[in-house]
């Protein structure tokens, strides 16, 4: 392993296959790499197979354009903006997408497995629900548990006793490691020592178990400022593949430190991906109406991105309206 | 702030939404570590942080630790809820770190549907394999009810949503299927030594339910305003209302106005 490579955002999405497993950074609408997002969706990936912790607004980008073939996670919608993942809705109701429920807990258990470098994690969670029903496994149905993909595993758990202190019944849960980690990141050093700021969510787990990795930066900086606070860090330069500097590249998600989430802009695209047809309008506009990163910025404007600009004091907007009052 | 104004507060002078969140925060015991889904659940236990808990501590499952916000977060992943936090760290600590192993006593939660055994849904409507609509997803919520020691549900009182049967588990109540085989057993036989509780009680616009010795609802005070029977006429089972023990007390001018003034000043989750 190198150095990581500085590359373009376009160079980063022509990186991904049809057919790739992803995993990304962040927490539901917060520090999600969302203009590669948009990228892959310009670039027009197809097939890909996601496994995530949880979903937001960057998992529906994707299913609203169609380029998601399988979702193995626990949880998507747009929190309070959005309480719905429509396009994920849309794609298991009509059967044009592959749906695997875990819960939450049960999906960190697979990204620690493929994190440590285990088979599988050991978990007590969620059990007794019908995440569990054999009936309800939806890749086995599809015959993808055959052992032909390396990214799928031939059971979506199972059962064991505990065999050191009689603790009865547990579940094991297979380790999932992506092909790639699609990572926002709030600093990123010249050698690639990485940062994050407030709650880590699954960051560094996600960049553990994924084959590559390329983190989207909101900042670079020199690598002995990140390293005057190591216990602040969260990867090490080796662990990471590719790297963009790209300012505002989580928008409309949050960033602790550099902006709020954009609420408003997320309640438009909610209110639109309701239907596919209300989707296609909005990419036309939001991806495919710009070509560049820099265009969605200057489309945006400086004031609605001035609004969103966390205070550097407290992390976030004091500035955005968040309520009735 | 002024004198504290503790006397109830009348019919028409707080909304059913109020209520709730009175009613949920009147179950933390002070000194719980309570975990805290988005929305009403913020609400309840901000205010008995305020009120008769000061020494409870909030977990959010993105990973903030006993954050003290002085802005109410609007997701549990936001910044916000970081602030002045023991630790801001990640889902392996909040679902592992703090849950799996044994710290949690008490969360709140929500869903869409729940049944007599209180097993929730929020994954799908209709059949799984051909389901009419999607919702969220499981999230937390059945970890968080699967660990912690009491678990509280807030929810929508409608009788489509308390059913005898709901259409998916997603969340584990009191009687189970045992997978892989799917025989229905206590939740002790499922969780076995990990077993910790459950669903202590469900606190809707209409009433607080708990549980019996056998793990099924039953109706334990009804909010000013309605009667039992009304209560059971918005339930498809056959809801036990033999044991309702009174009516759920009114907020007080107090937490009025704390919750108005000091947790949702902006009016984000209270209109």
């Amino acid at each position: 392993m190198g150095k990581a490579e500085r590359i373009t955002l376009k160079e980063a999405g022509a990186l991904i296959q049809d057919g790739d497993m992803l995993s990304f950074s962040g927490f539901t609408i917060w520090r999600r790499p969302m203009a590669l997002v948009y990228e892959l969706v310009r670039q027009g990936k197809k097939n890909l197979h996601l496994f995530e912790v949880n979903g937001g607004t960057h998992t529906e980008v994707l299913a609203g354009a169609g380029a998601v073939k399988i979702w193995e996670s626990c949880w998507v919608g747009h929190e309070l903006y959005g309480k719905l993942g429509e396009g994920v809705a849309r794609g298991q109701c009509e059967k044009s997408m592959i749906v695997e429920d875990y819960s939450h807990g049960q999906a960190v258990a697979r990204l620690l497995a493929g994190a440590y470098g285990l088979p599988f994690f050991p978990t007590a969670l969620s059990m007794g629900t019908d995440i569990l029903n054999p009936q309800y496994d939806m890749l086995k149905i599809a015959g993808l548990r055959d052992g032909s993909n390396p990214k799928i595993p031939r059971q979506k758990y199972t059962v064991s006793q505990d065999p050191f202190y009689d603790m009865g019944e547990i579940l094991l849960m297979p380790a999932a490691n992506p092909n790639w980690a699609l990572v926002y990141a709030s600093q990123v050093g010249d050698e690639g020592t990485m940062r994050v700021n407030a709650q880590t969510y699954t960051d560094a787990e996600v960049i553990k178990a994924a084959d590559k990795v390329i983190v989207l930066a909101e900042e670079v900086v020199p690598d002995s400022y990140l390293r005057s606070e190591p216990e602040k860090n969260i990867a090490t330069g080796y662990s990471i593949d590719y790297v963009v500097e790209l300012p505002w590249s989580a928008h409309p998600t949050g960033s602790q430190g550099f902006y709020d989430v954009d609420a408003d802009f997320i309640r438009n695209f909610y209110s639109a991906s309701k239907s596919k047809a209300g989707y296609d309008k909005w990419a036309e506009e939001w991806i495919f109406g710009v070509d560049s990163h820099e265009q969605y910025l200057e489309k945006l404007g400086i004031i609605n991105l001035e609004k969103l600009r966390a205070n550097k004091v407290l992390g976030y907007s004091t500035r955005v309206k968040r309520g009735s009052r | 702030m002024t004198a504290k104004n503790n006397e109830l507060a009348k019919a028409g002078e707080y909304k059913p939404i109020d209520l709730l969140a009175v009613a949920a925060a009147r179950e933390v015991v002070d000194g719980d570590i309570v975990f805290a889904g988005t929305g009403l659940p913020m609400l309840a236990i901000m205010l008995a942080q305020k009120v008769s808990a000061p020494n409870a501590v909030c977990i959010y499952e993105a990973g903030s630790i006993d954050g003290r916000p002085i802005d109410l977060p609007t997701s549990v992943g936001d910044a916000r809820c970081a602030h002045q936090a023991s630790m801001a760290a990640g889902l392996t600590e909040a679902f592992y770190g703090q849950l799996h192993c044994g710290y949690v006593d008490l969360a709140f939660l929500g869903g869409a549907e729940i049944d007599q055994y209180g097993n929730v849904n929020t994954t799908v409507v209709g059949d799984y394999l051909n389901p009419e609509k999607r919702f969220t997803g499981s999230g937390g919520n059945p970890d968080i009810n699967a660990l912690a020691k009491r678990t509280v549900f807030i929810m929508v009182q409608e009788k489509r949503r308390f059913r005898e049967h709901v259409d998916y588990i997603t969340s584990p109540g009191w009687r189970l299927p045992k997978w892989p085989g799917g025989e229905f057993v206590h939740k002790r036989e499922v969780y076995g030594k990990f077993f910790r509780g459950g669903v202590e009680a469900v606190i809707t616009n209409m009433g607080v339910f708990r549980f019996d010795e056998e793990g099924l609802m039953y109706l334990d005070t009804v909010h000013p305003g309605f009667t039992p029977q009304q209560v059971k006429d918005n339930c498809s089972f056959d809801l036990n209302i033999s044991r309702v023990s009174g009516e759920t007390k009114p907020p007080t001018y107090y937490e009025l106005e704390l919750l108005y003034k000091e947790v949702d000043p902006e009016g984000i989750f209270l209109p």
